[in-house]
């Protein structure tokens, strides 16, 4: 029952958190910024328009969204929120994972390079350069949790009795963790200083390119699953900073939300401070992640046996 | 109160800063003639360290005082007339400068503790740095800036040794007062392991400041933009104050029955820097850094001395001794035909014979001395050292030892020859003068008297110094 | 409850790792702050059963401040002074100094496991963090054009000592041993001040025969 409710309210409760980000800007710019909700309002006026579809385009290009939002979809199934056991899980699953959310960036891609706009075709190949060099990072903390724990499960690392956090006693290292996964999510989710979602020049975009032909419900689709794969990163953070599992009920929602806010904060604030890199110094910002996460790797063989 | 011999001149030199520039001249002869006099009565032991557990007068560290000492007076005769002619920018933070540099060597020699001992030679670095930027050039400015940020990492590694010395005491649970002399005592309980990495640490750390290949890089840029005083002080003074720091460790190391280790690490640096001074000195076209790079060479021989052992290291402190004097007298002519001709390009400098007759004569012994050849002490002390390897079996080093003296010899050979007898490019612009003179001669006559007659009390320092770690003066 | 000391350790990697990485100088000044405070902290955490007597605790207070606040504020009016927002054409290029730096935890993890012998037991992590600290200062100092990028070199070097004497010493007798590392910040001092005074803003360059680089063989 706590899984079913847990799931509900994360699915409905996604299209909140981006409002934050919007707001710690507008913040820091000194405006009052966006309501809140506005993330939901864009998303109703999508879902209420039509689809138009270039004549030039293949059934590929209207696979794109659907399978995109689909896969950030199943990857919050099997995720521990707020550390409540999670609707599926299997030994293995986090590999299965991150491959499905690749899935979702392939037809995205597909889609993009489908309707044979240069700028989006320019968008595809950044997008799957620096994701590319991203998976180094992922799989390199993997290889950490699997030190840690040894085993392969979102549902061992984060629900259980000895699920792995900044509280534990190898905690320390998780740090360093922490830090390039936020490097990770930067890049992934396409935000400053890898990507600027506000950018309105094409040449300078990697994400919002691609789908600059898909209109209405699509749309909406695909932001609806950008915001569940940034959910899905923000809640592997909060997940990070303190044992959820260890709460119960209420107390455990409350934590989880913070830490949420707290992480989307933090985006906001990197946004804020911070001017995207030139495209060349991209892959150094992925490097400098994986080589956190490569540190830890050490520590763990040769400190934290 | 011995320790009025390094408290005298830090007093005197910040008193200068008070003083006009014509006053803090006479100030730094003072300061220089009284040191001296300090100096010999602690020789004759009527002074006794204040604070026992951080001073002492080793022998080793008296015989590096006097040494030191006596160059400063020269220098300071010589200096009295030099830098009135060139243009040192505020003399009386060069006057000053001069005799904190004094004050800290000073606290080198006779610091027995090794922070102590790390710290004055860390205050050596930062008082004589405002002397190489003395000409306020951009070349000034370069070369003051390697000489601080080279020997800044060499002084971290050296405090780094330190770290590793006093862990090896408290592995070994030695509970006694961390000086030199204390450890001696209790030598053989120290951790072999952490005193090895210690050892390596220090070498390496006052190494640079001593000038061993291959930390040397600051060294010759360091010498040839200094004023010529002070390039005579960091050349005779300040490399043989690091090579104490190194020493005190070897005797250490001796001490704790790693002897061989800690010799063939000095044999090897020392071979290095033999090479690497050799080889840069041959085709070298500016001839103060033809005299650093022989500085390099000459301390590459002292660690080679001490690093074989036995009637070698006789030899070595023979060698320290001979050296600072004809190198600070070779400095000290190199200013003088510096100031004559206003370039420091061998190419452009020729016929020194018949331009400054005077400065030939310095100039032309000093040659003789500094590459080994009788009458000059550094003769005596080379072959010692030679014969000190062949005693050992170490045939190979022996050879690759007389290799590079040989082409030390060839390469300062061209370079003395042409410009003493050469053509010249420039005029002279700035003639000879007595108080110039007399300080190189003063030197050189030291070296020569100290070949024919040896005063007793030197003899015993030596011997004392060495023979605690199997050195001896009777091959 | 986290473990502070680690966590302080673990920091201070990530700063050491960061400034191998960062091209803007303003942004490895801020690191070098936090690595000094973190540096100058640990001494605190590691001992914490300890008594402290209050002549150490001073001390300790005195060397966040200059560790923390003075040299990185002497560094930020350098860099203001010198107005380089950026260091260009490195030796050694970013990617390969973030490289290097994976090498050099490696090896200090391997010299840490292999000196675990004659060492207290709890010391490992700090004394890997030393190592790797004081590697990578090494290592920016010969990788940099910039004599502020090479003075915040000597000092991580510098940083880095300290840490391996707060590791190593336990503090019987030699209490006035490791707090003597804080004579280092003196040069690291003059070194920024030499910068901030004569406007020096490339050492050791062959390109530029104007600046500083014309002492050669």
């Amino acid at each position: 029952m706590e899984t079913y409710l847990s799931l509900a309210i994360a699915i409905l409760a996604a299209p909140l958190f981006p409002g934050i980000i919007l707001k710690v800007k507008a913040f820091f710019a000194g405006k009052k910024g966006p309501p809140l909700l506005i993330k939901y309002y864009i998303l109703a006026k999508l879902l209420r328009k039509g689809s138009v579809y270039s004549t030039s385009t293949s059934f590929v290009f209207q696979l794109g969204p659907i399978v995109s939002f689909a896969t950030a979809l199943i990857v919050l199934l099997f995720f521990p929120l707020a550390g409540a056991n999670p609707l599926l899980s299997f030994h293995g699953d986090v590999i299965v994972l991150f491959y499905l959310l690749g899935i979702g960036r392939f037809f995205t891609v597909v889609a993009a390079l489908d309707t044979a706009s240069p700028f989006e075709g320019m968008g595809a190949a950044r997008e799957v350069f620096f994701s590319c060099i991203a998976e180094i990072t992922v799989f390199a903390v993997l290889v950490v949790f699997y030190r840690l724990t040894g085993s392969l499960s979102f549902a061992e690392y984060f629900s259980g009795d000895n699920s792995i956090s900044l509280m534990s006693d190898k905690g320390a290292l998780l740090l360093l963790v922490i830090v390039s996964m936020f490097m990770v999510l930067l890049t992934e989710n396409s935000r400053v200083p890898v990507d600027d979602p506000a950018t309105h020049l094409e040449l300078t975009m990697i994400h919002e390119v691609m789908i600059l032909d898909h209109s209405g419900p699509d749309l909406a689709l695909i932001e609806l699953g950008a915001f569940y794969k940034l959910f899905f990163y923000s809640s592997f953070i909060a997940n990070l900073i303190y044992p959820l599992s260890s709460l119960s009920g209420f107390s455990s929602w409350a934590l989880f939300l913070g830490l949420l806010v707290l992480v989307y904060a933090a985006i906001g604030l990197t946004e804020s401070i911070m001017a995207r890199f030139k495209m060349n110094l991209v892959p150094q910002f992925i490097l400098t992640s994986f080589a956190l996460v490569f540190f830890a790797s050490i520590l763990t063989m040769g400190v934290f046996q | 109160m011995i320790e009025l011999v390094f408290l005298l001149p830090l007093v005197a030199g910040l008193a200068a800063l008070a003083l006009p520039s014509g006053m803090s001249r006479i100030l730094l002869l003072c300061t220089a003639l009284l040191h001296l006099q300090l100096t010999v009565m602690s020789w004759m032991g009527k002074l006794t360290p204040a604070f026992p557990q951080f001073f002492s007068a080793s022998p080793e560290g008296l015989l590096i005082l006097l040494v030191t000492s006596f160059i400063f007076v020269c220098i300071s005769i010589y200096a009295f007339s030099y830098i009135e002619e060139t243009e040192v920018e505020n003399k009386p933070v060069f006057n000053c400068c001069m005799m904190l540099f004094l004050g800290t060597m000073s606290m080198v020699t006779l610091s027995d503790h090794p922070i102590v001992l790390w710290i004055a030679i860390e205050a050596t670095t930062l008082v004589s740095a405002p002397l190489i930027f003395s000409h306020r050039s951009t070349e000034a400015l370069e070369a003051t800036w390697k000489y601080i940020l080279i020997c800044s990492v060499g002084i971290a590694l050296a405090l780094l040794g330190c770290f590793f010395i006093t862990l090896a005491m408290e592995l070994g649970n030695i509970d006694a007062p961390l000086t030199f002399n204390s450890l001696n005592t209790v030598a053989a309980q120290l951790d072999p392991v952490w005193l090895k990495a210690g050892f390596i640490f220090v070498v390496i750390g006052f190494g640079t400041k001593m000038g061993l290949a291959p930390m040397h890089t600051w060294l010759p840029d360091a010498h040839s933009q200094a004023p010529s005083p002070a390039s005579a002080l960091l050349s005779g003074a300040l490399l043989n104050c690091a090579f104490l720091g190194i020493y005190k460790m070897d005797v250490l190391m001796n001490v704790a029955g790693l002897g061989e280790f800690s010799g063939n690490v000095l044999v090897g640096f020392g071979l290095l820097s033999m090479i690497v001074g050799a080889i840069f000195i041959i085709g070298q076209p500016d001839y103060k850094r033809m005299l650093a790079y022989s500085s390099i060479k000459n301390m590459g021989v002292i660690a080679f001395g001490v690093g074989i052992g036995g009637f070698a290291m006789y030899g070595a402190f023979l060698h320290l001794i001979h050296h600072s004097l004809i190198k600070s007298s070779l400095f000290l002519s190199a200013g003088n035909i510096l100031l004559g001709f206003g370039t420091k390009k061998v190419q452009r400098i020729g016929g020194i014979i018949n331009s400054l007759p005077k400065t030939f004569v310095s100039f032309f012994a000093g040659f003789v001395g500094i590459s080994g050849l009788p009458p000059f002490g550094l003769f005596i002390s080379e072959v010692i050292i030679i014969i000190g390897a062949f005693q050992s079996k170490r045939y190979i080093s022996a050879s690759l030892f007389l290799f590079g003296l040989t082409l030390v010899f060839a390469g300062a050979g061209r370079v003395f020859m042409s410009m003493s007898f050469g053509e010249s490019v420039e005029k002279v612009q700035v003639g000879e003068k007595m108080l110039r003179l007399i300080a190189p001669y003063a030197l050189l006559l030291a070296s020569l008297t100290l070949c024919v007659w040896m005063p007793d009390a030197i003899y015993t320092a030596i011997n004392q110094a060495i023979a605690t770690i199997g050195g001896t003066i009777h091959g | 409850m986290i473990n502070l000391t680690e966590a302080t350790l673990v920091v201070i990697l990530l700063s050491v790792l960061l400034s191998l990485g960062s091209t803007r100088l303003m942004a490895l000044v801020q690191i070098m702050a936090l690595q000094g405070v973190m540096v100058s902290l640990t001494p605190l955490l590691l001992k914490h059963n300890e008594a402290f007597s209050s002549g150490a605790i001073i001390f300790y207070q005195v060397m966040i401040l200059i560790k923390g606040i003075l040299i990185p504020g002497l560094l930020y009016l350098a860099v203001k002074r010198v107005a380089i927002k950026r260091e260009i054409e490195p030796f050694v290029g970013y990617h390969a100094s973030i490289l290097v730096g994976l090498g050099l935890i490696l090896v200090s993890v391997f010299i840490t496991n292999n000196l675990r012998l004659s060492l207290a037991s709890g010391n490992d992590i700090v004394l890997i963090t030393a190592i790797t600290t004081m590697a990578s200062g090494l290592f920016l100092m010969m990788a940099r054009r910039k004599a502020i990028t090479q003075v915040i070199g000597y000092l991580m070097l510098e940083n880095g000592i300290y840490l391996i004497g707060t590791a190593l010493t336990n503090h019987t007798h030699t209490i006035y041993v490791v707090e003597f590392g804080v004579l280092l910040d003196v040069l690291v001092g003059v070194m920024i001040m030499g910068i901030i005074l004569h406007n020096i803003s490339r050492a050791f360059d062959d390109v530029d025969t104007t600046l500083l680089g014309r002492l050669k063989d």
